[in-house]
């Protein structure tokens, strides 16, 4: 095993993880010293009543200084800007985030201005701008799959500018990450896969780019284990308490992964795809995971065989001849894939033309593929990647991925 | 209590004033390459005009800028950021990490993926200068050096490759 000449890790968020431990919150507050909580959510998490069980948990213990849940389904500057003047008018001392990615980088953004005592985030954007401990922030994840509450980074869009800014320092990161069982058991099946593949993307994207590192290593394999173990038992078994908490900590792991190590090429496209044609987060990435691996794989061969271990168990690593695991890897995820479409009546989509809005649209019309590549051209995830990628590269991954065909290998271009 | 004297680091000129030839050669190259090739006209094309960007060494340097004049120009503005508009900041983080660099002893990507580079400005032209600057390395080093220095060697045909150096050799001597 190669160690890095040189790398970085942290990991500053204390976690606190099991059934019923959103009753520990009030302990937690009290030891940083914080009293009145602004608890920030959103509508699709206020209306199955996970408010409701974060009120009862915290009970008379806690005085809560507001709830606000009209935080949209994309993090924006403008709600960020109306919750920090919210959050100051009525004197609140910490921020609860209660929700998944949007909910957590929502409520980064407000601590950064309530903490550094400006009107204007934008002054914030970039990297280790802000160089100084922010206010308490408590993430509470109610998807089992961004590993949000573990980043340093958070993404805030200025959608009268269209463009999305980041946010990264450590100091960004929450203070505490609560794992709570009860806050996944509502997630509906497609829901519930997509976001376990989005961290099971974070978790072999960090084991195999460029960014890698024994830390994040660690965590990546623990994280593929546990998703191997437990996915398609909660598919099938929703209330299944374990499982679901389980799938929690494999997202956190995940997250602590892939933010010290940084993702490649399955995010750069995931990322374009997302922002062209609004498809969720976590159905790119479970769609587009094999072919990020089937494309480095010359690259990559043996960090590609390595993770059949966590992703098929010791039975099939070991019978597997060592010279066909990486292959079996892809195999397994695209087999995952497979399961998770027909455990979930066919809402989990294996490939884009798959992929279908509420009015049963195709969501990503295969004329906006080229607009697709050449989006990913400008995302920061792309310097992570084994391999080189120019626009032609792109298109050929999105076009596989958008037809459900593997790659023809032969195009792919070697250096 | 022993005397102790504070320590200054060392100002390291010999490695600077490498780093120093290393960025002069490569911001005129850079200017010579967006004449010569098209993939590098291409991707200058993509920012917008009056966008100028600078490598450099923190804390003191060295560094190179080069911009974009209104008429499309990618020009070679000099080692002096102060007094410049600036709307990209590449700064390797100490003249070791600048060494590493341009001793190809680590790839651009590597050596961003090991954090020694900060940016200022915004990602899309970051990249698209990395890009560029990966294109210019082709022409300038000798395959086994520049296959340290990128992430996959191209396969170019014999005209763009060797006339295209020798114009590229060309122009950066002279400057123009």
């Amino acid at each position: 095993m190669r160690i890095q000449d040189y790398y970085e890790f942290i990991a500053r968020v204390r976690i606190v993880s099991g059934h019923d431990v959103l009753e520990k919150i009030p302990d937690e507050l009290k030891k940083i010293g914080a009293t009145k909580p602004l608890i920030v959510t959103d509508k699709g998490v206020s209306g199955v009543g996970l408010v409701d069980v974060l009120k009862n948990a915290l009970g008379e213990k806690i005085t809560i200084a507001k709830i606000v849940d009209d935080v949209p389904q994309d993090s924006d500057i403008r709600i960020v800007q109306r919750l920090a003047k919210e959050y100051r008018e009525v004197g609140c001392d910490c921020l609860i985030a209660l929700g998944g990615g949007s909910v957590l980088d929502t409520a980064k953004g407000i601590n950064i201005m309530v903490s550094e005592g400006v009107n204007d985030l934008m002054k914030f954007t970039g990297k280790g701008v802000v160089k100084k401990a922010l206010k308490p922030l408590i993430a509470i994840p109610t998807t089992a799959g961004t590993g949000s509450e573990m980043t340093q980074a958070a993404v805030i869009e200025d959608h009268e500018k269209k463009l999305k800014k980041l946010f990264v320092s450590p100091f960004i990161s929450p203070d505490i990450a609560v794992l709570d069982s009860r806050m996944t058991l509502t997630l509906p099946t497609a829901i519930t896969a997509a976001t376990a593949m989005d961290a099971m993307a974070h978790a072999v994207e960090a084991y195999t780019c460029l960014g890698k590192n024994p830390m994040s290593d660690t965590c990546a394999l623990t994280a593929i284990k546990l998703i191997r173990e437990n996915l398609l038992t909660v598919m099938k078994s929703p209330d299944d308490k374990n499982g679901r908490l389980a799938l929690a900590n494999a997202a956190t792991l995940a997250g602590m992964a892939f933010s010290n190590s940084l993702p490649g090429v399955v995010h750069s496209l995931g990322h374009s795809v997302g922002s062209v044609c609004g498809v969720p987060h976590g159905v790119c990435m479970a769609i587009l995971l094999p072919y990020g691996l089937e494309y480095n794989l010359h690259k990559n061969e043996q960090l590609t065989a390595e993770l059949l271990l966590p992703l098929g168990g010791e039975e099939e690593f070991v019978k597997t001849p060592k010279h066909l695991r990486a292959e079996r890897t892809i195999y397994f995820i695209r087999k995952l894939n497979q399961d998770l479409h027909d455990v979930s009546d066919h809402r989990h989509a294996r490939f884009f033309k798959e992929v279908l809005d509420r009015e049963g649209k195709r969501m990503v019309p295969r004329e906006r593929l080229p607009e697709i590549a050449q989006a990913a051209l400008g995302d920061g995830t792309v310097i992570y990647n084994p391999e080189d990628l120019d626009l032609d590269d792109f298109l050929m991954i999105i076009e596989a991925s958008w037809e459900g065909v593997p790659l023809d290998r032969s195009r792919i271009k070697k250096g | 209590m022993g005397d102790y004297r504070e320590v200054q680091a060392g100002s390291k000129p010999f490695k600077r004033a490498y780093i120093a030839v290393m960025l002069w050669f490569v911001g005129r190259a850079i200017q010579a390459a967006a004449r010569v090739d098209k993939a590098v006209r291409e991707e200058f094309e993509k920012l917008p005009e009056g966008f100028t960007f600078s490598l450099g060494v923190q804390p003191h340097g060295p560094y190179m800028i080069v911009g974009k004049n209104q008429k499309g120009r990618v020009k070679y503005l000099g080692w002096k950021p102060e007094s410049k508009v600036v709307d990209l900041r590449m700064a390797i983080k100490n003249i070791e990490a600048a060494l590493l660099l341009f001793t190809f002893q680590e790839s651009t990507a590597i050596s961003i993926c090991r954090d020694r580079i900060d940016f200022d400005g915004d990602l899309p032209p970051a990249l698209t200068v990395i890009r560029a600057i990966g294109i210019v390395e082709v022409y300038l080093l000798p395959k086994l050096i520049s296959k340290l220095a990128i992430k996959r060697y191209p396969v170019w045909s014999f005209g763009r490759k060797y006339l295209g150096r020798i114009r590229i050799y060309f122009h950066s001597i002279l400057g123009y």
